[in-house]
């Protein structure tokens, strides 16, 4: 299925460039890009299918995600005022802002109950792909101890809402 | 309404250490905090007396709620940082959740 296909490409993309990462350890600037874009990617794809999400379910997460995805962006972007560090584009900021830009441009073209199981396979991927980017890119890098703070105590809102799109998931079958 | 601020006040009270007084039973009120953190609610279970305040603090960057599966109680919107409190009025064990985020469970108890 397309949509499926495509969440599995964003996956495998955001994989490849936090492995790619990883030999080259991101810096804080880096990181802070990363984290960023990361919320900003899903505020965007929110935006879209809270407009048009078919279903009750489906558009009340997508409301949650710009509510919750928004919240984390303040406080990283306060951090990142506070510490004086400067957002720095990299290879994996930038493939997470191409992979959103291709899912949204994906979705554009599917209506109705396609367009929920798309979206809602693409927010599984997605929050996957960020939490294996957090545990094993981004928290052991970071070297200022408030930015690593920051990204443990968010965590656990990814792990949630991964929870949350899984249950929708299985809820609309196969 | 009405109620939510007169429930806000009587926690207001509560913290500043003013004994509190329900109904006819004249007990001491005790107050008790769960805290929201991690996306959960801790203690996840909580047993208080009735005519006892429970306050959820949510320490959390993300807005929560505290809202009964029965719907005998919700606390709406708790932004980021902000508490809501209730008087436990009713004896029984009730379960609630954080209606937007589906995944967080708890549970009071009152005696």
């Amino acid at each position: 299925m397309n949509s499926s296909k495509t969440a599995t490409l964003f996956a495998m993309a955001i994989l490849a460039a936090s492995a790619s990462a990883q030999t080259t350890a991101p810096t804080d600037p880096q990181i802070a890009a990363i984290v960023v874009t990361a919320n900003q990617v899903d505020i965007d794809a929110g935006k879209l299918a809270q407009g048009k999400a078919a279903s009750k379910g489906v558009k009340d997460f997508a409301k949650l995600m710009i509510t919750d995805h928004t919240a984390v962006n303040k406080s990283a972007t306060e951090l990142v005022h506070k510490l004086k560090v400067t957002p720095e584009d990299n290879p994996t900021s930038q493939s997470l802002k191409h992979g959103g830009d291709e899912n949204i441009a994906n979705l554009k073209k599917l209506k109705g109950s396609a367009f929920d199981r798309a979206y809602v396979d693409h927010e599984v991927a997605y929050h996957q792909a960020v939490l294996d980017a957090l545990d094993k890119t981004l928290i052991p890098n970071a070297k200022n101890e408030e930015l690593k703070a920051l990204m443990v105590k968010v965590r656990p809102a990814f792990v949630a809402h991964l929870e949350h799109a899984k249950s929708m998931q299985a809820s609309m079958g196969k | 309404m009405t109620l939510l601020l007169s429930r806000r006040s009587v926690a207001a009270l509560a913290l500043c250490g003013i004994a509190v007084f329900v109904g006819s039973s004249a007990a001491f009120a005790q107050s008790h905090t769960v805290s929201i953190e991690g996306m959960s609610f801790s203690p996840a279970t909580l047993h208080v007396k009735r005519g006892d305040m429970v306050m959820w603090v949510n320490k959390d960057l993300v807005p929560h709620t505290v809202t009964a599966s029965d719907k005998s109680f919700d606390s709406r919107n708790i932004p980021a940082g902000g508490s809501w409190s209730r008087t436990a009025t009713r004896k029984g064990t009730t379960a609630y959740v954080c209606a937007y985020h589906p995944t967080m469970k708890g549970t009071l108890i009152v005696d």
